[in-house]
């Protein structure tokens, strides 16, 4: 049993698993980008890809991917080449530092779980938030690089959503921190283990959840993409790849936003003892549930994309200001009251 | 070896530093001047996170890149500042 253990922690095994799971985090955009084409397409009452890869239009990604790769790359003749390069790579960055943080799942070895993560610190939810901000500045640098007026439309608007957004999902995260007395993820999704947050803190979730959509600019919140309005926003000026890595940014963030939610409320990847106490359903069980669990949630995410019309921005500000701000505050009052009242 | 890998990182953290603080104020463009002061904080946090004050670090980050640094971004763009010479626009 303990030599398990030790496997694991060898340096090599576990540097090995990293690149696997970046790899596979980039497979897992590739496949959300598949599913929202077919799925929307389903919701929509439409066929979806159908001609690359046979019925389902599996090798569609591929086709996608290899005409990305292939397209000529333009950068403007008046932009600032400097921050028109380095913007899709800050983007890209912000969204791979979130990987350092978040448990993929963990491995039960008897009483103990060995959460499937790179590090794990204290204050890894701080950390969280801290970096998925970054990705503005991303933004911010694309839309002035590429010296466009609608390119400069989308950075307003994403700078106005994310200052009124950061304030609710900062707050409501605290809500729970508060119950859990720790800010590690780890230990807040441990604490879930008989009932998940999402029971506990009903409008916390709620607030979360649409804090979380506006954080990763999902319709009804991609008023800084609004095709209709502003192009493709701030990729307007963007060819090829340099466009792509933009758009992959745009759904691993969404892949680590919903693997957060479901850490954060909906239960992480804790299962009954009598499940993981079998030997070989504690090493795979959780994993599968907690990725389970993720799928349900970029799959509601996708289906609200293509159920919902987009809202305009001063909506959506009035919304985050005005009514996700006082829910947040309410929600942490009602965790410190039940702190209080149960002792914590 | 961890002494020389820590100077080294030192080094390095704080070239970065200066390096960005002389940007911020030579800089012609006043958005690429923000930009550096963002830069230079994140430098900033990263000789926190070297020093093992792990929370300032990040706080340093929340707090200066992602409040401060997009307000004064927020408050840049809005500058009467033109396209810089794209007269197609006007």
């Amino acid at each position: 049993m303990m030599s398990i253990v030790e496997f694991l922690f060898n340096p090599w095994v576990r540097g090995t698993l990293g690149l696997a799971l970046i790899g596979l985090i980039f497979f897992s955009a590739v496949i959300t980008v598949w599913l929202e084409r077919k799925f929307g397409a389903d919701i929509q009452s439409r066929i979806g890809p159908n001609r690359v890869g046979g019925r389902f239009g599996l090798l569609q990604l591929i086709a996608d991917a290899i005409k990305l790769f292939t397209k000529e790359d333009l950068i403007p003749a008046k932009a600032d080449k400097l921050l028109f390069v380095m913007a899709p790579i800050v983007i890209l960055g912000s969204a791979f530092m979130m990987i350092v943080a978040i448990p993929f799942g963990a491995i039960v070895i008897g009483d103990k779980s060995y959460p499937i993560a790179a590090t794990e610190f204290d204050i890894s939810v701080l950390y969280l938030e801290a970096v998925s901000a970054l990705s503005v500045l991303g933004i911010f640098m694309a839309a002035y690089g590429s010296n466009n007026k609608y390119s400069m439309l989308a950075a307003f608007r994403n700078i106005a959503r994310m200052i009124g957004y950061e304030v609710p999902l900062g707050i409501s995260i605290i809500g729970i921190a508060v119950m859990v007395q720790s800010l590690n993820i780890v230990e807040i999704a441990m604490a879930q283990s008989p009932l998940w947050f999402i029971f506990v803190q009903p409008i916390g979730f709620a607030v979360f959840f649409i804090s979380i959509l506006a954080d990763m600019g999902r319709l009804p919140f991609d008023q800084n993409e609004a095709e209709e309005e502003l192009v493709a926003g701030w990729g307007t000026e963007y060819t090829g790849m340099r466009w792509g890595l933009g758009l992959f940014a745009e759904y691993i963030h969404m892949i680590l936003g919903s693997c957060l939610m479901v850490l954060l409320y909906l239960g992480g990847w804790n299962l009954p003892k009598f499940i993981t106490g079998i030997f070989i359903l504690g090493a795979f069980a959780p994993i599968f549930w907690f990725i389970a669990k993720v799928v349900v949630v970029v799959m509601t995410i996708i289906m609200i994309r293509w159920a919902l019309p987009r809202f305009r921005i001063d909506q959506v500000v009035d919304l985050g200001w005005k009514v996700l701000f006082p829910l947040s505050i309410l929600n942490l009052i009602w965790a410190v009251a039940l702190g209080l009242f149960f002792g914590a | 070896m961890v002494g020389v890998v820590e100077l080294i990182t030192f080094a390095l953290i704080s070239m970065l530093t200066i390096g960005f603080s002389i940007l911020v104020v030579t800089a012609r463009d006043i958005v690429r001047a923000a930009l550096s002061l963002v830069a230079t904080l994140v430098s900033v946090a990263g000789i926190y996170v070297l020093l093992n004050a792990q929370f300032i670090g990040i706080v340093q980050v929340l707090v200066y890149v992602g409040g401060i640094g997009v307000l004064i971004l927020f408050a840049v763009m809005l500058t009467t500042q033109e396209l810089k010479g794209d007269s197609d626009v006007e």
